[in-house]
């Protein structure tokens, strides 16, 4: 079986259902440590912890957090990039996880991920219009001339001149770098793209470059994104749903307006007072919320809701019970105690 | 009350392989006791290059202040020797550097390099110094700074090696405190603790803060006063809350208008951000005489190619160095 990479998502049969494209039910992913020398007993760090949650097409779900939340671990867990310990991604009505091979290679076209630093990402040895092609050449069957095509076509749609394919990563400015980085994403033509802080490593002036040029693929192809960030304000103007993580569990979900308009837990709260406000009327409308400390060890986990330490709101129930993700509002969840 | 410091006309220069560019051209400014001035700008716009140079930091041999004056407290910096920048440095003058990770030395505790300020500035003995490094720790809200005094860097979060870097810097009470870009490599929530504890030990020693930053959001909330610097000039400055709120250089409205800030009430529209197209101008054309933003300026006409433009003034110290600012709103 070959994968053209002009196959767009209408000749496939399971896109006209009104299924989601990609739904992540109880990921978890653990990674050992040793604590106790040699012999000691194997303890587990929870680095995603019991996850789920649906991408339909055509949308952008964000994951929120702070560095050590489990966001980026949960997007390289549903790419495959590392081993999910249990749970299930169904991608297209197949489960991704279990894929191997020729179908894992199949697969994987249809899914891809643009990198954070784009200093890093790209071969410093290969031209750009090489690392562009590298995707088509191991993913895909076209023909040369195809791929010829392809290339030319992405370097275009992501805003590169033609000349510009034959220099190496280090003659391009950084937001130049990400748009190589985006159209090697681009290049298998595939439904979901995960986007790992694309623009945290960039200028500010450039940022909004690349976060408009994010939004025209999504518009023109019906680009389908998982877009990480733990910058609210670009959540806020990307996403549509938006998962917020904290020490591996998603402690809030919504759509952006009830989200952000009506955030529930008091976790959520405290991260969007704690964005400095440009403009004096956010200032003051919006109350300090200030969680003091840092997030408890990750290897010994509370018995109780993982905020608890630092919520200006704990009660006692939330130190012993853990609490579940459950419905407010329609599609927006929160886990805590408060809300229930 | 007279300036705490206060730069004139300063140039700086740095020798690259394309010759002699001009990194800070024709800077000046003056700093009060109390206030936080901030400087914003993108990458490669001299931001740093000014804090560096006000501690007499430049690189040996590639950068020089090439011409005017840096004055602490009357003194002349930019001249000083450098016996006497040791005695200002970290004394009177200390600074916070942007990457906490790399900026503590990792052999030592961190107790050790809080009481090694001490011990030079203030000729403290060991053991003075020790405690007075534990008052600090506690000071910058270390909890248990008793027995967290005697850790290594590795042992400590992002978080608390920023807040031990404060603590380093404001041992000896200076007055003025340099910080750049102190929280970007934090999360916000711990931003948030940082900037309350600057805030919090400014007022109460009466320190001057020079904040370095490409968040408005974190000059908004800090600063009294910004500087908005392009290719190694001043491109607008005043008041903050002035300046934001009417900005008159196209390039501190394109920096205000390219960053989706977060808003407080938020409805189903989502327009397109602003773009500043292009890049900051490589080193070699920094010493035109030409505005340097023109490149990038949808403005921009031909007296901006051809001329650079002086600084003009709109009331309240604002002032844009900008051809067509009296036509921009």
């Amino acid at each position: 079986m070959s994968l053209s990479a002009e196959n767009t998502p209408d000749n496939s049969t399971i896109n006209h259902s009104t299924e989601p494209l990609l739904k992540v039910e109880n990921l978890t992913v653990r990674f050992s440590v040793n604590r106790k020398g040699l012999f000691g007993k194997k303890e587990y760090l929870y680095a995603v912890d019991d996850v789920s949650f649906d991408l339909n097409r055509g949308e952008t779900v964000g994951i929120v957090g702070e560095s050590g939340s489990g966001k980026t671990t949960t997007a390289l867990a549903i790419a495959r990039l590392v081993n999910a310990h249990a749970g299930k991604v169904t991608m297209h009505g197949e489960d991704f996880l279990a894929l191997e091979d020729e179908d894992l290679r199949r697969a994987r076209a249809r899914c891809q991920f643009i990198f954070q630093d784009p200093y890093s990402s790209l071969n410093p040895r290969l031209r750009a219009e090489a690392v562009v092609r590298e995707p088509l050449d191991s993913l895909t069957t076209l023909s040369e001339a195809e791929k010829r095509e392809s290339i030319d076509r992405l370097f275009a749609e992501v805003g590169l001149r033609h000349e510009q394919q034959r220099l190496f990563p280090h003659q391009f400015s950084g937001g130049q770098r990400q748009r190589i980085g985006i159209a090697r994403a681009l290049a298998t033509r595939p439904d979901l793209i995960i986007c790992d802080e694309p623009v945290s490593a960039l200028d500010v002036a450039v940022q909004a470059q690349i976060l408009n040029l994010l939004r025209k693929l999504q518009h023109d192809f019906g680009l389908t994104y998982l877009f990480i960030s733990h910058d609210l304000g670009v959540v806020q103007h990307m996403c549509d749903k938006i998962a917020v993580m904290y020490m591996g569990k998603i402690v809030e979900y919504g759509d952006r307006l009830s989200l952000f308009n009506n955030p529930q837990h008091p976790y959520t709260k405290a991260l969007l007072s704690a964005v400095p406000a440009v403009y004096r009327r956010r200032g003051e409308s919006t109350e300090r919320i200030s969680i003091p400390g840092d997030p408890p060890d990750q290897i010994t986990k509370p018995a109780g809701c993982r905020f608890a330490n630092r919520c200006p709101m704990s009660m006692d129930v939330c130190t012993e019970d853990q609490p579940e993700l459950t419905n407010i509002t329609g599609s927006h969840r929160a886990a805590c105690f408060l809300t229930q | 009350m007279p300036a705490l410091l206060k730069v004139e006309n300063l140039r700086i220069e740095l020798n690259t392989r394309d010759g002699i560019s001009p990194v800070i051209d024709n800077l000046s400014l003056e700093l009060y006791p109390g206030e936080t001035l901030s400087f914003v700008g993108e990458s490669g716009c001299g931001k740093s290059m000014t804090a560096l140079a006000i501690m007499g930091l430049l690189p040996d041999k590639v950068g020089r202040v090439a011409g005017g004056r840096i004055l602490f407290n009357g003194e002349n910096l930019a001249t000083a020797s450098n016996e006497r920048l040791n005695e200002i440095r970290g004394n009177d003058i200390s600074m916070i550097f942007q990457e906490p990770m790399t900026s503590l030395n990792p052999v030592y505790s961190i107790g050790e390099q809080i009481a090694e300020v001490l011990r030079r500035h203030q000729a403290l003995s060991n053991k003075a110094a020790w405690s007075k490094a534990i008052e600090l720790l506690d000071a910058v809200r270390i909890p248990d700074p008793q027995s967290r005094v005697s850790d290594y860097p590795h042992q400590m979060s992002g978080g608390q090696r920023q807040r031990v870097m404060i603590a380093i810097a404001l041992a000896c009470e200076p007055k003025i405190l340099i910080a750049d870009e102190p929280t970007t490599a934090l999360d916000v929530t711990v931003q948030a603790q940082i900037f309350d504890l600057m805030r919090d030990l400014g007022r109460q020693s009466g320190s001057a803060i020079i904040l370095i930053t490409h968040d408005m959001g974190a000059v908004a909330e800090m600063a009294e006063h910004m500087i908005v610097m392009y290719a190694g000039r001043k491109a607008e400055s005043g008041p903050v809350q002035k300046v934001i709120e009417s900005p008159r250089h196209p390039y501190t409205q394109g920096l205000i208008n390219c960053v989706p800030h977060l808003l407080a009430e938020l409805t189903e529209e989502r327009p397109q951000l602003a773009e500043i197209d292009g890049i900051v101008p490589s080193l070699k054309d920094f010493g035109r005489d030409e505005c340097l933003f023109a490149s990038r300026c949808e403005f921009a006409d031909t007296l901006c190619r051809s001329q650079r433009p002086p600084g003009f003034d709109f009331g309240d110290d604002q002032i844009a160095a900008c051809w067509r600012a009296g036509e921009i709103h």
